[in-house]
């Protein structure tokens, strides 16, 4: 892909810099934070694709439980051998790809696409920096991002496979599977905390120190707000799960027992461990980072949302500082609500009230944030081409996931929808067809200041219409499945716990077996997902060399200082160094002969010098 | 906030620790009546003390070092 | 375009950068320690009535190694101040001390945790436990120095430890030998992750220092300012490195 990517930059003869740099100190140990950018973005892309496959080869076995899986069944069992004997999936096999399915997600594919690619590209650029903070930082932190990938690819071959005990690790049981893909999950983990540690200190530290002369707090572009919070989550979040994930560790090689408690039972035997510890305590360290993980999924994602809305309504933003002080009470709030994961362990019922009420307190600097872009929609003249599409798309499905999520939030509604279908279905709304569906609308945005070409507009609306159909019919459909009681770690899909025709007859009243069938509408759905996201991937490769030229640096007429600069912008981003006079969605101005006024295009006349003293 | 700065913090912490750790060995030889713990428990208290006149000589000395 | 405020403060935020970048890494540091401190005290908290450990561990010298640590950080802010002062050879004996402080440090904390591996606990088929560090162990026998206790009799808390005398136990009467790494119990296990965990950030915070107080410092000549600064930031890293000690001194050895 790298190589793609260097034959295109040949044919624009983009070479700008006095000493040109050979190919792999151009795309592989790079210290440009765009070239860093978009090595996160390809990277996490793939592992976006990879994480995908695990679920529809997952999706398979909900629908068909115990048939060979079709196509790639024999190719499965060539590579993993016994997991996936005659092509069926075990159930071994089934909890690993679970495992693996969120884990690849969550810390491989959506946050590095997120935080690190969208944030490495464009925070520098908008904020008129000539590069990141610390530059060799920012490069050490993509390769050990890369090294915890590999580990965590690598323990599928590992005899008996990968990790089996969910994203959420939850001890006991994820310390007493006899086999060693926890051990290389926990290791993949610390690899990945360290990269998104690295990353967070040099995003925070750009944001601060490099602002460009007039860039004041409240002219930064929102996509820059929402990546300093998001900056602050993974700061000081993840190293909590990166000591439970030591003592696991521990837990796990050097035979403590820091998560086991005394008596632990393990297949009829009480294991030979000294006891003492606190399964409680993994989960309390694991949802402290899991809990504002959440809003680092979502916050970069409201950013990219928020310029593209700006952009394509040519408004300014309604509320800009209701956004900013919205994300800030967002993160601030994100670290006092992890407990509500967990209402059901028995924690006691003060702690989950406590937990119910900041949870319900969160929603509403969310709900702001989101009534902002939707006022903001109000009497525009909207340009419907497909990054806006993606985001339009955006709001609803958010809003449903959003909303959904309130039952969760409350500890009575909760104890009837935790671990069913329910919750799949919310918190996929909120990142699939809600994140990455923003993420999507960050690509066809920003493609052509990377690339100097457009993607495809048709294709690209394809690519959105189909995804927004098929996202729509797999997850409606699991809300419904929920709600009748269908539990979400079943191997088989609810067979085992499938209904007789005539309970009247006597026996067990079980799950009807229309819940059951709407499996395989969800898998079909799934798959047509999948194909749709061909007119992307071929969009996405074919549109850097035959895509359409762009006509200027600022394609879409934005404000934003990013679109400022030359087409890619070359290593140091800026020709002089710009100077900021206004805040960030200054369009359609009255008195303006065009509908947008760029950040560093001075005032006319005398307060020209006043305001570029203000910084 | 500078090196200046934490060192002050760092200083303030151990005095309270010296002082803390002097209380904790005193206590320690009105229970057992051991020698070790009163030598370490004045010594500690002595150590504090110490330690509040290092503070305020090295306040003096960085005179000229913001704190920011 | 250079990157600015490598070197010089940025005006308004009166930083640069690497001070900035120092301080959000310690804040993160705080989090990573945070968190194993609250899970001591859950561990604690959670743990029966009188199966917690006391007096395990050995106070003077733990003390020692607490005056040591007060020690380095006294040098290392004495090195800024002489290449403050302009004083580079004065920086090169101070931090130099340091580095010996950081090195005895490690020493007195590899000997303890020599101490604790050497450990063992063994309970006899009798019933009864014994207590004391390793002297001999043959295919028929093991010697401990320590102690015999007896679990069904009640013993009065505070009563000041038993003589140690040479207990042969042979093979054939021990049902489980355990020494005291941190399978042991909770206890040692968060005493082994805490400390193990700190004295990493001691060997890290003495690699960068010497790194600079060794080759690296010949930065001194070419850019004085910029390498007053890495002394900087390398002693505030040692001073959170030190003052996460004074608060694992009392946790860990006193309550």
């Amino acid at each position: 892909m790298q190589q793609t990517k260097h034959d295109a930059h040949h044919d624009h003869g983009h070479a700008h810099d006095h000493h040109e740099p050979g190919f792999w100190g151009k795309y592989v140990f790079s210290t440009d934070h765009k070239v860093i950018g978009i090595q996160y973005a390809v990277t996490s892309l793939i592992f976006l694709l990879l994480g995908f496959s695990l679920i529809m080869a997952m999706r398979w076995q909900l629908a068909y439980p115990g048939k060979a899986i079709p196509i790639i069944g024999g190719l499965l069992q060539k590579v993993l051998g016994d997991a996936a004997a005659n092509g069926v999936m075990s159930a071994d096999l089934y909890n690993a790809f679970g495992a693996m399915h969120g884990t690849i997600m969550v810390f491989l594919g959506v946050v590095p696409l997120a935080f690190a690619a969208f944030g490495n590209f464009v925070v520098p650029l908008q904020i008129g920096a000539c590069d990141m903070a610390f530059p060799r930082i920012n490069m050490a932190s993509y390769q050990v991002f890369v090294i915890g990938g590999v580990i965590m690819m690598v323990s599928f071959f590992i005899p008996g496979g990968a990790a089996q005990a969910g994203w959420t690790s939850y001890s006991p049981l994820a310390t007493v599977i006899p086999t060693q893909g926890q051990t290389f999950w926990l290791v993949g983990m610390v690899f990945l905390i360290t990269s998104s540690l690295l990353g967070a200190v040099n995003f925070i530290a750009t944001i601060i120190q490099m602002r460009a002369p007039g860039m004041n707090w409240m002219r930064l572009p929102f996509f820059v707000w929402a990546q300093f919070v998001t900056a602050f989550l993974l700061l000081l979040a993840f190293p909590p799960l990166e000591a439970a994930g030591i003592m696991q560790l521990m837990d796990k090689v050097a035979h403590t027992s820091f998560f086991l408690p005394t008596g632990l039972v393990v297949s009829g035997q009480i294991a030979a461990i000294s006891g003492g510890g606190s399964p409680l305590l993994w989960q309390h360290l694991f949802w402290f980072l899991g809990h504002p993980e959440v809003y680092v999924l979502i916050l970069p994602a409201m950013g990219i949302v928020c310029e593209v809305i700006a952009n394509n309504t040519r408004k300014p933003i309604w509320g800009y500082k209701s956004l900013v002080y919205s994300s800030l009470a967002i993160g601030f709030l994100s670290f006092i609500v992890w407990a509500h994961h967990m209402y059901l362990t028995g924690m006691g019922t003060k702690i989950s009230t406590f937990f119910q009420t900041t949870t319900m307190i969160i929603s509403i600097p969310s709900v702001i944030i989101l009534t902002c872009f939707f006022i903001t929609l109000w009497g525009g003249s909207i340009r419907f081409n497909t990054p806006m599409l993606f985001c339009l798309s955006f709001l609803p499905m958010f809003g449903i996931g959003g909303l959904t999520g309130l039952p969760l939030g409350f500890n009575f509604s909760d104890l009837y929808l935790h671990d069913t279908y329910y919750v799949i279905a919310h918190f996929h709304y909120v990142v699939a067809p809600g994140t990455i569906f923003a993420l999507f609308a960050g690509i066809y945005y920003w493609y052509p200041k990377a690339t100097g070409r457009h993607m495809s507009e048709f294709w690209g609306k394809v690519h959105f219409s189909l995804s927004l159909l098929f996202m729509n019919l797999i997850f409606q459909p699991m809300f419904v499945q929920g709600l009748a009681g269908l539990n979400r770690r079943l191997y088989d899909g609810g067979a085992t716990y499938a209904g007789l025709a005539e309970p009247a007859a006597g026996g067990m009243v079980g799950i009807p077996q229309f819940f059951l069938d709407l499996n395989k509408m969800i898998s079909h759905a799934a798959w047509a997902l999948a194909l749709s996201q061909l007119p992307f991937i071929i969009n996405f490769f074919w549109s850097i060399k035959n895509g359409k030229k762009v006509t200027s640096d600022n394609p879409w007429d934005a404000t934003t200082l990013e679109w400022q600069t030359p087409t890619p912008p070359p290593h140091g981003n800026f020709l002089k160094e710009p100077h900021v006079y206004r805040g960030p969605y200054e369009y359609s101005v009255p008195g303006h002969s065009k509908d947008f006024t760029p950040q560093n295009e001075p005032e006319r006349g005398a307060s020209q010098t006043a305001s570029a003293k203000s910084h | 906030m500078s090196l200046k700065a934490f060192h002050i913090v760092f200083v303030t912490a151990s005095t309270l620790l010296a002082f803390g750790f002097g209380a904790w060995e005193l206590n320690n030889y009105f229970v057992t009546g051991q020698t070790q713990s009163i030598v370490m428990g004045v010594g500690s208290l002595v150590a504090g003390i110490g330690l509040i006149v290092y503070g305020k000589a090295v306040l003096k000395k960085m005179k000229h070092i913001s704190y920011l | 375009m250079e990157i600015p405020y490598t070197v010089k403060p940025r005006p308004d935020t009166g930083l640069y950068n690497a001070k900035v970048g120092i301080w959000l890494f310690l804040a993160s540091e705080v989090m990573l320690f945070g968190a194993l401190f609250s899970a001591y005290i859950l561990l604690r908290v959670g743990a029966a009535a009188g199966t917690w450990p006391h007096g395990l561990l050995n106070v003077p010298l733990g003390t020692i190694n607490t005056l040591v640590l007060i020690t380095s950080s006294i040098t290392v802010v004495m090195a800024w101040v002489s290449l403050k002062l302009n004083q580079f050879g004065r920086f090169k004996v101070y931090q130099g001390v340091t580095l010996l402080c950081a090195l005895g440090f490690l020493g007195i904390k590899s000997f303890e945790y020599k101490d604790k591996f050497s450990h063992y606990e063994i309970v006899r088929t009798d019933g009864k436990i014994v207590d004391g560090h390793l002297v001999e162990k043959t295919k028929d026998h093991v010697i401990l120095s320590g102690h015999v206790i007896d679990p069904s009799e009640k013993v009065e808390h505070g009563s000041h430890t038993p003589e140690h005398t040479e207990i042969t136990v042979p093979t054939a009467e021990i049902k489980k030998m355990e020494n005291y790494g941190p399978w042991h119990s909770t206890y040692l296990a968060i005493y082994f992750t805490l400390t193990g965990l700190h004295a990493l950030h001691v060997i890290g915070g003495a690699v960068v220092i010497g790194f600079l107080w060794g080759p690296g410092s010949k930065m001194w000549k070419t850019d004085p300012e910029r390498f007053t600064n890495r002394i900087e930031v390398s002693g505030l890293f040692w001073h959170f490195v030190d003052l996460v000690w004074i608060f694992l001194f009392p946790v860990l050895y006193l309550l």
